[in-house]
C-alpha cells in the first residue's frame, strides 16, 4: 500500500514538471520579459551599489532615519509581545478547566489572533494613518497587531507541544492552573519564545522600514525619496543602514540563545 | 481498625473496548506498607495505579483512601497531602533549576504569588536544601535540571516528594529507564525515606529481584487478575514462574 502511495507521488511530482515546462512556452521572450528601456536603469541602481553615498550629510540622514525605524519596530514589538503572550496563553486553552470551556477558549481566542494577522501591517498603516494621522502611534499599532497576532499564535502552538508528563506530574504535586503555567508551561517554552520573538523583531525592523513608505519617516521613506530624484548611490548607503540593523539584532539573538544555553 | 487501612480497594473493574484491564480486584493496604506490584507486561499493574491516582476512573467497585472514598478527593489540592506520583524519569521540567522542580512539591500549599515570587527569590529554601540534602545532592540545587543525569533527575524527584510528604506515593516503573546500580540506589533511597516518613509505598516493577530485596508485601497481577498477595519473604520462584509463564500452545 505504501509503495503504491510513493508511486502515485512520483507520477504527481513528473506531471507538474511536465506542467511547468510546456508553461514555458507560453512566455513571450523577446518583449513580455523585461522592459525594453529598463535595462539601463536597472545597470545604473546596481552600478550605484558599489558607490554609495557617504557624504556626511547623507550620512546624518541615514543614521536619524534608522533610529526612527528601529524605534518603530521596538516600539511596536514590545507592544506586540504583550498582547501575544496575554492573547496567546489564553488561546492554548491550558487556563481553562473543563474539555469544553477549553474548545471555546481556544476557539475564540485563536479567532482573535487569526484576525489580527490576516490584515497585513501595511493595510493596518494605511488604516491608522487615515484614523490618527502622520504619528508615530500609527506605526507602533500597525506593527503590533499584526505581528501580536502572528506571535500570539507561534506561543499558543509552543505551548500546546509541551510535553504532558512534567505537567501532569505537577498537576498530581497539587499545582493550580496558574501554578502549572508558571511552573510547567511557560519555563519549557521560555527559550524558543525568546528567539522567535527575536527573529520577529528583526522582520518587525524590515516592516518597519517599509511602513514608512506610507509616508511616516525613516529608512523607507528616504529610500523612496532617493528613488524619485534618481540618486541610486543614496539608495544603497540607506539600504547599507537597513541590512546593518538587520545585522546587528541577529548578532544580538545570537549572543541571546548562547547565554540561555548556559 | 479503619484509620489503620490507609487505602482499601473493593471490586475494582476496568476495561479498554473489548478488553479486560482489570476484573473485580480487591485488597486492603495498611498504613506503613511498601507494596510491590508485579506481573507480565499487560497484567494492569499500570492500570491500577492510574485509577489510585485518579488519572482513570474505574467501571466499577470503589477506592477507599483513609476512610473516604477516592471520588470525595476531587479538590487535587487536598488529594495531594494523601497521594503522592513518581514515575520514569521524564517527570521533571526540564528548563527549570533543580530547587524550582523540589519546591514544586509545596505547590499545593502555596498561593499563586507565592509560587510565582518564588521563581525569581525561592522560597522556603532551607526545606528544600534539605530534601536535596537527604538525596544526595546538595551542590546541585541552581543547575538546569535537564543538565542531571537520569538517576539524579529520579532523586530530585524524590526530593519533590519530600516535600510534598503525600500519606501514600504511587510509584509506576520509578527505575525502568535506570542502570542496575542507579535503580538499586534509587530504590534504597525511596523504601528509606518512606519508613522514616510512615509513608506507604505502593510501585509497580518488572524486576521481582528488586520487589524481593526492597518492598514487605509482593501482589502479582496477572490478566487483570489477582494471582498472588503475600508477605515478600513467603513468595516461593515456582509462584513466580507460573506468574511470568507464557501461556502454552495449543
Amino acid at each position: 500500500m505504501l509503495s503504491f502511495d510513493l508511486h502515485k507521488r512520483k507520477v504527481l511530482t513528473l506531471f507538474l514538471l511536465l506542467l511547468f515546462a510546456w508553461s514555458l512556452f507560453g512566455v513571450n521572450w523577446q518583449e513580455g520579459v523585461m522592459h525594453s528601456s529598463g535595462i539601463g536603469p536597472a545597470a545604473e541602481i546596481f552600478a550605484a551599489m558599489f558607490t554609495p553615498d557617504l557624504s556626511l550629510d547623507i550620512l546624518i540622514l541615514a543614521i536619524e532615519s534608522s533610529w526612527l525605524t528601529l524605534a518603530y519596530a521596538t516600539a511596536g514589538m514590545s507592544l506586540a509581545l504583550i498582547l501575544a503572550l496575554i492573547i496567546g496563553i489564553l488561546a492554548s486553552g491550558v487556563l481553562a478547566s473543563g474539555k469544553r470551556s477549553r474548545t471555546y477558549m481556544k476557539g475564540s481566542f485563536r479567532g482573535v489572533l487569526g484576525f489580527m494577522r490576516a490584515i497585513h501591517e501595511l493595510v493596518w498603516a494605511w488604516l491608522f494613518v487615515a484614523s490618527f494621522g502622520l504619528s508615530p502611534y500609527a506605526a507602533i499599532f500597525a506593527l503590533a497587531i499584526p505581528y501580536g497576532g502572528i506571535l500570539g499564535r507561534i506561543f499558543a502552538d509552543m505551548i500546546n507541544d509541551v510535553p504532558e508528563e512534567p505537567i501532569l506530574a505537577l498537576k498530581a504535586t497539587g499545582a493550580s492552573r496558574l501554578q502549572c503555567l508558571f511552573y510547567g508551561y511557560l519555563p519549557s517554552v521560555k527559550n524558543s519564545m525568546i528567539s522567535y520573538t527575536m527573529y520577529r523583531y528583526e522582520c518587525a525592523v524590515r516592516s518597519s522600514a517599509i511602513m514608512s513608505f506610507v509616508g511616516l519617516g525613516g529608512l523607507g521613506y528616504q529610500i523612496q525619496l532617493s528613488l524619485n530624484d534618481l540618486h541610486y548611490d543614496e539608495v544603497w548607503t540607506f539600504i547599507y543602514f537597513l541590512i546593518i540593523l538587520v545585522i546587528l539584532i541577529d548578532g544580538w539573538s545570537n549572543m541571546l540563545r548562547k547565554r540561555m544555553q548556559l | 481498625m479503619s484509620n489503620q487501612n490507609i487505602l482499601e480497594i473493593n471490586q475494582i473493574s476496568k476495561n479498554y473496548e473489548r478488553k479486560i484491564a482489570l476484573s473485580s480486584l480487591s485488597f486492603i493496604v495498611e498504613k506503613g506498607e511498601l507494596i510491590a506490584l508485579i506481573g507480565p507486561s499487560g497484567a494492569g499493574k499500570t492500570t491500577l495505579l492510574n485509577l489510585l491516582a485518579t488519572i482513570l476512573q474505574p467501571d466499577s467497585g470503589e477506592v477507599i483512601v483513609d476512610g473516604k472514598p477516592i471520588t470525595q478527593y476531587a479538590d487535587q489540592k487536598k488529594r495531594a497531602k494523601k497521594i503522592g506520583i513518581i514515575r520514569q524519569q521524564f517527570d521533571l521540567v526540564g528548563q527549570l533549576a533543580v530547587i524550582h522542580n523540589v519546591l514544586a512539591g509545596r505547590l499545593a500549599d502555596w498561593g499563586f504569588f507565592k509560587s510565582l515570587f518564588s521563581l525569581f527569590i525561592p522560597q522556603e529554601k532551607q526545606v528544600a536544601m534539605k530534601a536535596l540534602e537527604r538525596v544526595g545532592l546538595p551542590d546541585k540545587a541552581y543547575e538546569r535540571t535537564s543538565n542531571l543525569s537520569g538517576g539524579e533527575q529520579q532523586r530530585v524527584a524524590l526530593a519533590r516528594l519530600l516535600m510534598q510528604k503525600p500519606e501514600i506515593i504511587l510509584a509506576d516503573e520509578p527505575v525502568a529507564s535506570l542502570d542496575p546500580a542507579r535503580a538499586d540506589d534509587i530504590l534504597d533511597m525511596l523504601t528509606k525515606i518512606a519508613k522514616e516518613e510512615h509513608q506507604t509505598v505502593i510501585a509497580s516493577l518488572h524486576s521481582v529481584e528488586y520487589a524481593r530485596k526492597y518492598f514487605t508485601r509482593l501482589i502479582a497481577l496477572k490478566n487483570g487478575e489477582l494471582f498472588f498477595d503475600l508477605p515478600a519473604e513467603h513468595v516461593t520462584d515456582e509462584q513466580l514462574q507460573d506468574l511470568y509463564q507464557l501461556k502454552e500452545l495449543k
